[in-house]
């Protein structure tokens, strides 16, 4: 099937019809001359007539001929050849997963130093015609020349971002398919089972891959550091393994500057670490792996947050309440006391609930405007809702409602919401929430998050802290309203309340509003990134349609090979040239011989 | 040689360019076959003459009889000259010229002669130089039909006559030479000349069958084919409809383009022309009308090698 590299310029092929036109239009009746001796001329052009009929089709053709061979030569036409020396200009885009799994080490060599020295076979078959593109593990296409590329694909480091193959080739599909030249993809990856996801694809293919299988590795999947606050008394770290390993795996554990705690773990079961008490504030949690052949999973980041447990006075005529704050008292999560009130507005910090009475709603408004709410209760809502899923609660039914609705423009503080409109928030150190925490109002107390989000409730929100939340390097986290600032060792980022962060590395990164920390993020490699195991050719082919797998080694030819088109404008511009010099022959022959 | 022409409208037949009457002294018609006439002088003739009456001197021509050598200038110039006498003509002449509609063309009006005008003056100055020796000139002239025709006379005086009748002398429409050529026998009742003017756009068959018929006579027999320098050399406009005024028949072409075949196709019609004259002997002459006539008739008269 013939391409082309500017079909736009086909429209040219309008000019072809310009020689038959000055053809019909020199048709047009001349001049009258008188001339005495037209018997001589008819004599001339009688014996020339037949010849000079052919020349005057030759050329006609030969010039339509020319005129359609340059604009088809300028639209770039290629044809799929095989075994072509050269390629016609095509579109590349290198796809180089540099994710954190390329950096384990096989038979002594970073596997993404062997990405790397494919990628330079690629480009290094890169014409100055060709489109170019590099795609790595943040999934951005970057275009350049080959030096421009070859000098990023050089400056590659392994990446703490997990790279999903079927989304890169997406991208990759999408920067090509505005491209007008033969498009093709040049994947060079580990091919990490866990990484390749399906993915639509209308342009060639090629996947470099690597023969040797990859090392055995253990890396820690997930750091709990368990409900927070945690008391005077302590806590536990639980570490969880993921990898190939079967055997145990020695873990350290450490909070902060203390002393680490050791344990073995195993691939697939957690190992837990108490950790004796720290004093009140933020602690640098962290579980390291000893060495081995892929580093950077061997180590992840936690945050613990050491308070006093919240005292609290909550209403013993709210039963589900009041047997949930039994409970938390009982496992010493809270403790008796006035620094948090639960049920209704008090001095300190409070949680209120609409009253069961509805004729109530306006007392209960006006003590909130007096302590200065921003937030006051609205009209009832009857009709059921699911809370939005968000890191404080699940999707649960919320059956009856009161709106919540900000005294000024704007809502900040809010927490959590139900059908879209804000059903818990905070306003000061007061907390709101729409529903009254009875079955009859919702189903959250006797969901099973019922008791975290109490311990949350009264510990955190109550306070004015907010979650712990964790992400993966480069991934979007979420911002709270308040938050103006984050914070790793000595940098921070002014950030703006309700927006998102993207961590940039692995690690803790703090959450600061004014001069309070109010919460954090830890940010920690994808842990799946962990598991090396390759897929199979057949898995990627089901799931690639088309795709070319080939060692990295044979990458670099057959990147251009397995797209590689012909290019057709050197013959047609020598067929031109052969056209236009036989043009001028017979031209030249005609005014010689006849004229 | 390079003297522009006198305007055709300006110029009177009888007011010929004294620059170029002044290149006809010295011209004689002589014939190269044998003529018949009433003298011997100038032309070889079957009968023997006589002299009356001593009208001028004129070179000696080989053949002429050493009596009628006037000593007396070959011992003053050592240059033979011999005596003419009055009636000493034996020659006579016709002119036939075409006055058909072709020959009233100019391929460039502005500075260049048609050739009708341009054969006018060179009859004149044919007839001048034929009556100023003492040779009968007589004219017919023709274009679908005969038009005119005067019979040839040997008075000087009947020069003025040629001029009138070649003055009045119009284009007419279509070419019927044969019927022209055919009207000299009635003139030239003995062997004479034939001077015949023509563009030749005409039926050369039929032409050359009465020129053939002529020769037969006995009759001395010059073809003089004029031709525009642009009848020559094709020109023009990049493209143009080139019609016959006269059978309205046209073709279409660049002239570029067909310049080469054109002047080839011209050689080869004045080529016929002169070997089809020549294989009947007649005497053929192309002249395009930029050539001044003095230059044209000398190279027409002159004796050919084979008479000389």
């Amino acid at each position: 099937m013939i391409g082309f590299l500017h079909p736009w310029a086909l429209a040219g092929l309008a000019a072809a019809a310009v020689p038959v036109l000055l053809h019909l239009l020199a048709r047009r009746e001349p001049p009258t001359v008188v001339f005495p001796a037209v018997r001589y001329l008819i004599t001339t052009t009688r014996e020339h007539q037949r010849r000079l009929k052919l020349q005057h089709l030759l050329l006609l053709l030969f010039r339509t001929l020319l005129i359609i061979a340059l604009v088809l030569a300028a639209a770039g036409p290629t044809l799929p050849r095989s075994g072509v020396a050269g390629h016609a200009p095509s579109a590349l885009v290198l796809v180089v997963d540099n994710s954190p799994s390329s950096g384990a080490v096989v038979s002594g060599t970073a596997r993404l130093a062997q990405l790397q020295a494919a990628a330079r076979r690629v480009l290094a078959r890169a014409t100055p015609d060709d489109a170019l593109w590099l795609v790595t593990a943040d999934g951005l296409p970057r275009r350049g020349d080959r030096q421009t590329l070859l000098d990023q694909v050089g400056a590659l480091s392994v990446s703490s971002r997990r790279l999903d193959l079927g989304a890169a080739l997406g991208v990759a599909g999408e920067v090509l398919a505005a491209e007008s030249r033969p498009g093709e993809i040049a994947l060079l990856t580990d091919l990490q089972a866990t990484a390749v996801s399906p993915a639509d694809l209308r342009v060639p293919l090629v996947v470099g891959r690597p023969d040797e299988p990859p090392p055995a590795n253990v890396g820690i999947g997930r750091l709990e550091t368990g409900p927070q606050p945690w008391g005077a008394d302590g806590g536990r770290l639980t570490v969880s393994l993921v990898g190939d390993s079967g055997g145990g795996t020695p873990v350290t554990a450490r909070l902060g500057t203390r002393p680490a705690r050791q344990a073995l773990a195993h691939v697939g079961a957690a190992a837990v670490l108490g950790i004796p008490g720290v004093p009140t504030g933020w602690w640098n949690a962290d579980a390291e792996l000893d060495a081995d052949e892929l580093r950077i999973d061997d180590r992840r980041m936690g945050v613990v947050r050491v308070a006093p447990v919240a005292r609290v006075d909550w209403d013993s005529a709210s039963r589900y309440v009041a047997a949930a704050c039994e409970v938390l008292e009982a496992n010493r999560r809270i403790g008796r006391g006035r620094e948090v009130t639960f049920g209704r507005v008090a001095a300190g910090s409070s949680i209120v609930q609409p009253p069961e009475d509805g004729a109530a709603i306006g007392a209960l408004n006006r003590a909130l405007a007096a302590r200065g709410a921003a937030w006051h209760y609205g009209a009832p809502v009857l009709e059921p809702a699911m809370t939005d899923s968000g890191p404080l609660i699940g999707r649960v039914r919320v059956l009856r409602r009161y709106q919540l609705q900000p005294a000024e423009s704007g809502r900040t503080g809010v927490l959590a919401t139900a059908g879209g409109a804000p059903w818990l928030v905070r306003t000061g150190n007061i907390v709101l929430l729409g529903s009254r925490l009875d079955p009859a109002w919702t189903d959250l107390p006797v969901s099973a998050g019922f008791m975290p989000f109490m311990d949350a409730l009264v510990n955190r929100l109550a306070r004015g802290e907010v979650s712990l939340a964790d992400g993966a390097p480069g991934d979007a986290v979420p911002l709270p309203d308040q938050v103006s600032e984050v914070r790793q060792g000595g940098r921070d980022w002014r950030v703006e309340g309700g927006g998102t962060f993207r961590p940039a590395e692995p690690g803790a990164y703090y959450l600061v509003a004014g001069e309070d920390t109010v919460g954090a993020i830890t940010a920690n490699i994808d842990p799946r990134e962990s598991r090396l195991a390759p897929a199979s050719d057949a898995q990627a082919r089901r799931l690639w349609r088309g795709a070319r797998l080939v060692p990295l080694a044979d990458a670099g030819d057959a990147t251009f090979s397995s797209a590689a088109r012909g290019d057709l404008r050197g013959p047609l511009l020598w067929a031109a040239l052969l056209l236009g010099l036989a043009e001028m022959a017979l031209a030249s022959l005609w005014r010689r011989e006849p004229g | 040689m390079n003297r522009p022409v006198s305007s055709p409208a300006r110029s009177r037949l009888d007011l010929l360019d004294p620059f170029e009457v002044s290149k006809l002294g010295g011209l004689e018609v002589v014939t190269e076959g044998v003529v018949e006439g009433f003298l011997s002088g100038l032309h070889r003739s079957p009968r023997r003459g006589f002299s009356v009456e001593f009208a001028e001197h004129r070179m000696y021509q080989p053949g002429d009889e050493l009596r009628y050598v006037d000593w007396k200038i070959l011992g003053r110039n050592d240059r033979l000259y011999v005596k003419q006498f009055e009636e000493e003509t034996n020659l006579r002449a016709m002119v036939v010229c075409d006055a058909s509609r072709s020959m009233a063309w100019s391929g460039d009006p502005e500075t260049r002669l048609s050739k009708l005008a341009y054969a006018q003056r060179l009859i004149a100055a044919l007839s001048l130089i034929l009556l100023r020796q003492r040779d009968a000139t007589g004219l017919i002239t023709f274009d679908d039909d005969v038009r005119t025709i005067l019979p040839p006379r040997a008075r000087l005086s009947h020069w003025r006559q040629l001029l009138g009748t070649l003055s009045a002398l119009e284009a007419g429409q279509g070419t019927a030479a044969e019927p022209a050529l055919r009207r000299v026998v009635n003139q030239l009742r003995r062997r004479g000349l034939v001077v015949f003017v023509s563009d030749l756009l005409l039926d050369r068959d039929l032409a050359l069958k009465a020129l053939r018929f002529l020769r037969h006579r006995g009759h001395q027999v010059l073809v003089l084919h004029l031709m525009d320098p642009a009848e020559v050399a094709l020109g023009g406009p990049a493209e143009a409809r080139f019609e016959d005024p006269e059978t309205r028949a046209a073709v279409i072409l660049r002239p570029r383009d067909w310049a080469g075949a054109y002047r080839d196709t011209v050689r080869t019609v004045v080529h016929e022309w002169h070997l089809a004259c020549r294989r009947h002997g007649i005497r053929y002459h192309r002249v395009t009308t930029d050539t001044p006539y003095g230059i044209v008739l000398r190279e027409a008269l002159a004796p050919s090698p084979r008479a000389a």
